[in-house]
C-alpha cells in the first residue's frame, strides 16, 4: 500500500453549496483513491450528507468541480451515475415487491440483467428471495440495500451511515460485508458517526466542519498527531470495553429470524 | 429499444404488485362496482314514479270505499296507512314523509239527483305543488273517472288513444352508465397516484431510483401502461355487472370503447401524475387533487346530466378533460356511434393530453 502510485478516482475541488445565504459546503477539497475505504466523520449538520449528495449528482453544484472516475458530475451526471452504486440512511423499498423483483428493477434502470440469485447470496440472503422488502429486519435491510446498490457492478459505492440502528452482530457483520467489496476493487466511500468503526474499517478518513475539511488522514496518523501533540486519556487504556463484553456473552452470530 | 425495456420490467411489477395489494384492488375494481351498483339501482328506481300519500276518510259512503279500494290498486299510489287524523298527516307532510293527503269529506257520496256525488281533496304543502297536481290529475283521470263511467253511460265524441313504439329508448341507467366509468377512471388515474406518490416520497423510493440513470419518461410510461391494463380490467368487470344487473344495452364497438378508455386513461392518469409529480408530500396533494377533481366530477356529467346546468355553466364544463370522457364512452357505448364519429371528444382528449403531460414532466421532482 504505497501512497505515491495510487490513482485518483474522485477528485473534488473547492465545492461550495449555500442554503439561505448560508455556506453548508464552504471551499472544500479532497481526492480519494480508488479502492480504498473513504471515511467522512463530522458533527450533525458539518455538510457530509449535503457533499456526498452533490458528488451523487443528487443536488446542484453551487460553485467548484467534481470529477468522478474522470466525469465531470456537471456535465455528465448520467456517466457518473452508471459508475456509482449508493446506499441511503434509510433504505426504503416499494411494498408488496419481491426481493428478487427489486433486484430486477434496478438493474433494468441500468439496463443490465442481474443474477439476483448470486447477488443476494453474496449478502447472505438468499432465501428470501421471494420476501417482501417490508418483512425484513434493520440489518438484513442494511444488507439487501447493500446488493440493490451493487447490481450494475459499481466503481466507487457510497455508504451513509450504514449502521446507524443496528445491534453489535449486525454491524460486524455489515462491517465484514464492506471489506468483502472492497476487496473486489470497489472504492467505498462512507460517513460514519462511530469512531470504533471508522478506526476498524478506513483507510483514510476526512474530519468535517462548518461545511470544510479540517483534518485528513489515515485514522492511526490523526491517533499519533493528537499523542504528539500531548494528549493523555483521563484513563489507562484498558484490554476490553463493554461491546467486547457483549459480543463475548451474546456471540458473533446475526440475530435473525 | 433497450429504454422500452427497462419500461417492460418496471410495467410488469407494477402489475403485480397491484395483484398482491388487496387494499389497491378494493379502491380500483370493488370501490367502483359498488358505486355502480347503487347508483344502478338509485336511477332505476326513478323509472317508476309513485307517491306516498295518506287517505283521510270521514265518509261511510259505498262511494268513498270503491274510492279507496280504487286508488289502492294504482300501483302509481303509495298509501301510508298509520296515518289516520289530519295532524299525523299534517306533520307528515312537513317532514316530507308523505307527499299529499287524500281527504273524503262526511259527505263524500251523497246521493243528489238519484247519483252519488262528492268532492276529492288533496292537502299539499307549499313546496310539493308539483307532487300534489300530478296526484290530483292522476286522481282524476283513473280513479275518478272509473267511478264515473259507473254511473253516467254517455259517449264520448273525443277519444286519447295511446299507442306504444316497438323501440327501447335509453334509461336512465344507460345515461348514467359513462358517468360512472368516468368517476372510475378518475379513480384509476387521479386517486391512486396522489395516494402512492407522498408515500414513495416520504420513504425516499423515488430518491433512490433517481440515483440511477431511469429518465421520468420512462417512469411515467410504466404507470401508463399498468394502470391502463389495471383501468381496463376494472372497466370491464363493471360493463359485465351493467349488462347483467341493470340490462346495460352495448350498441357499440368493444374494440373501439377499449381503445377510447385506454386513451382516456393515459390522459388522466397525466393529471394524477403532474400532481403527485409536483407535490412533496400529502398536505400537498391533497388539496390540489380536490381543487382538480370536484369540479370535474360535478360539472362533466358525472352526477349530473350537463343539460341541466345553465347554458354559461355548460360552456365551461365542456371543455373539462372529463367532459369529452365521459361523452366519449356514452356516445360510443349507447348512442351506437363510432370512433370517426366523435372527432371533436377525442381532439379535445388530445389537446389536454398534450398540456397535461407538458405540466406533468416540468413539475415532476423525486423528493
Amino acid at each position: 500500500m504505497s501512497t505515491d502510485k495510487k490513482t485518483i478516482i474522485l477528485e473534488v475541488k473547492n465545492l461550495k453549496k449555500i442554503y439561505n445565504n448560508h455556506a453548508v459546503v464552504n471551499d472544500l477539497n479532497l481526492t480519494v483513491n480508488q479502492g480504498e475505504i473513504f471515511g467522512i466523520l463530522g458533527p450533525n449538520g458539518a455538510g457530509k450528507t449535503t457533499t456526498l449528495e452533490m458528488i451523487e449528482t443528487l443536488r446542484p453544484i453551487d460553485e467548484g468541480q467534481i470529477i468522478v472516475n474522470g466525469f465531470d458530475v456537471n456535465q455528465d451526471s448520467l456517466s457518473v451515475k452508471k459508475i456509482i452504486g449508493i446506499q441511503p440512511q434509510t433504505p426504503a423499498f416499494q411494498d408488496k415487491q419481491k426481493l428478487k423483483e427489486i433486484l430486477e428493477m434496478f438493474g433494468a434502470t441500468y439496463r443490465v440483467k442481474v443474477d439476483w440469485r448470486q447477488l443476494l447470496n453474496d449478502v447472505g440472503l438468499l432465501d428470501k428471495a421471494n420476501s417482501y422488502a417490508e418483512s425484513l429486519s434493520g440489518g438484513q435491510r442494511q444488507r439487501f440495500s447493500v446488493a440493490v446498490a451493487l447490481v450494475h457492478n459499481p466503481k466507487i459505492f457510497f455508504l451513509d451511515e450504514p449502521t446507524t440502528g443496528l445491534d453489535p452482530q449486525a454491524r460486524r457483520n455489515l462491517w465484514e460485508l464492506i471489506k468483502t467489496i472492497r476487496d473486489k476493487g470497489v472504492t467505498i466511500i462512507l460517513t460514519t458517526h462511530y469512531m470504533d468503526e471508522a478506526e476498524l474499517l478506513c483507510d483514510r478518513v476526512a474530519v468535517m466542519d462548518n461545511g470544510k475539511i479540517i483534518a485528513l488522514d489515515k485514522p492511526k496518523k490523526l491517533i499519533n498527531n493528537l499523542i504528539k501533540k500531548g494528549f493523555k486519556k483521563d484513563q489507562k487504556v484498558e484490554q476490553a470495553n463493554l461491546e467486547d463484553v457483549f459480543i463475548d456473552l451474546t456471540g458473533k452470530e446475526l440475530r435473525e429470524k | 429499444m433497450a429504454a422500452l425495456k427497462t419500461v417492460l420490467i418496471f410495467t410488469k411489477i407494477n402489475i403485480k404488485r397491484f395483484f398482491r395489494d388487496r387494499l389497491a384492488i378494493f379502491f380500483a375494481v370493488l370501490f367502483p362496482l359498488i358505486f355502480l351498483i347503487v347508483f344502478g339501482f338509485l336511477v332505476n328506481g326513478n323509472n317508476n314514479i309513485s307517491f306516498n300519500v295518506a287517505i283521510i276518510n270521514h265518509s261511510s259512503s259505498l262511494a268513498s270505499r270503491q274510492f279507496i279500494t280504487g286508488l289502492k290498486s294504482n300501483k302509481v299510489f303509495k298509501i301510508n296507512q298509520t296515518v289516520q287524523s289530519s295532524s299525523v298527516a299534517q306533520h307528515d307532510m312537513i317532514y316530507n314523509k308523505i307527499d299529499a293527503t287524500i281527504v273524503l269529506n262526511k259527505d263524500f257520496g251523497q246521493i243528489k239527483n238519484h247519483i252519488p256525488t262528492g268532492k276529492v281533496k288533496v292537502l299539499y304543502t307549499e313546496n310539493s305543488s308539483l307532487a300534489a297536481q300530478t296526484i290530483s290529475s292522476l286522481i282524476n283521470s283513473t280513479v275518478v273517472k272509473n267511478l264515473n263511467n259507473h254511473l253516467v253511460k254517455s259517449s264520448k265524441p273525443f277519444i286519447v288513444l295511446p299507442q306504444k313504439l316497438n323501440y327501447h329508448s335509453l334509461t336512465t341507467f344507460d345515461y348514467t352508465f359513462a358517468g360512472i366509468l368516468g368517476f372510475s377512471i378518475i379513480g384509476i388515474g387521479i386517486f391512486s397516484q396522489i395516494e402512492i406518490f407522498p408515500e414513495l416520497k416520504k420513504q425516499g423510493v423515488l430518491r433512490r431510483l433517481h440515483t440511477t440513470p431511469i429518465k421520468v419518461w420512462q417512469y411515467f410510461l410504466a404507470t401508463m401502461l399498468s394502470q391502463a391494463l389495471i383501468g381496463i380490467i376494472a372497466i370491464a368487470i363493471q360493463f359485465v355487472a351493467a349488462v347483467l344487473f341493470f340490462n346495460l344495452q352495448i350498441n357499440g364497438n368493444l374494440l373501439e370503447i377499449l381503445i377510447f378508455t385506454v386513451f382516456s386513461i393515459f390522459m388522466i392518469l397525466g393529471i394524477g401524475l403532474a400532481i403527485g409529480g409536483w407535490a412533496k408530500n400529502e398536505r400537498q396533494a391533497a388539496p390540489l387533487a380536490n381543487i382538480i377533481i370536484f369540479p370535474m366530477l360535478f360539472l362533466s356529467g358525472t352526477f349530473f346530466p350537463q343539460f341541466e346546468m345553465p347554458i354559461w355553466l355548460q360552456r365551461i364544463s365542456s371543455f373539462l378533460p372529463l367532459t369529452p370522457v365521459i361523452n366519449g364512452l356514452r356516445l360510443l357505448t349507447t348512442a351506437g356511434k363510432n370512433l370517426t364519429q366523435i372527432g371533436p371528444e377525442i381532439g379535445l382528449i388530445f389537446v389536454w393530453f398534450v398540456i397535461i403531460y407538458a405540466i406533468a414532466f416540468r413539475v415532476f421532482n423525486w423528493e
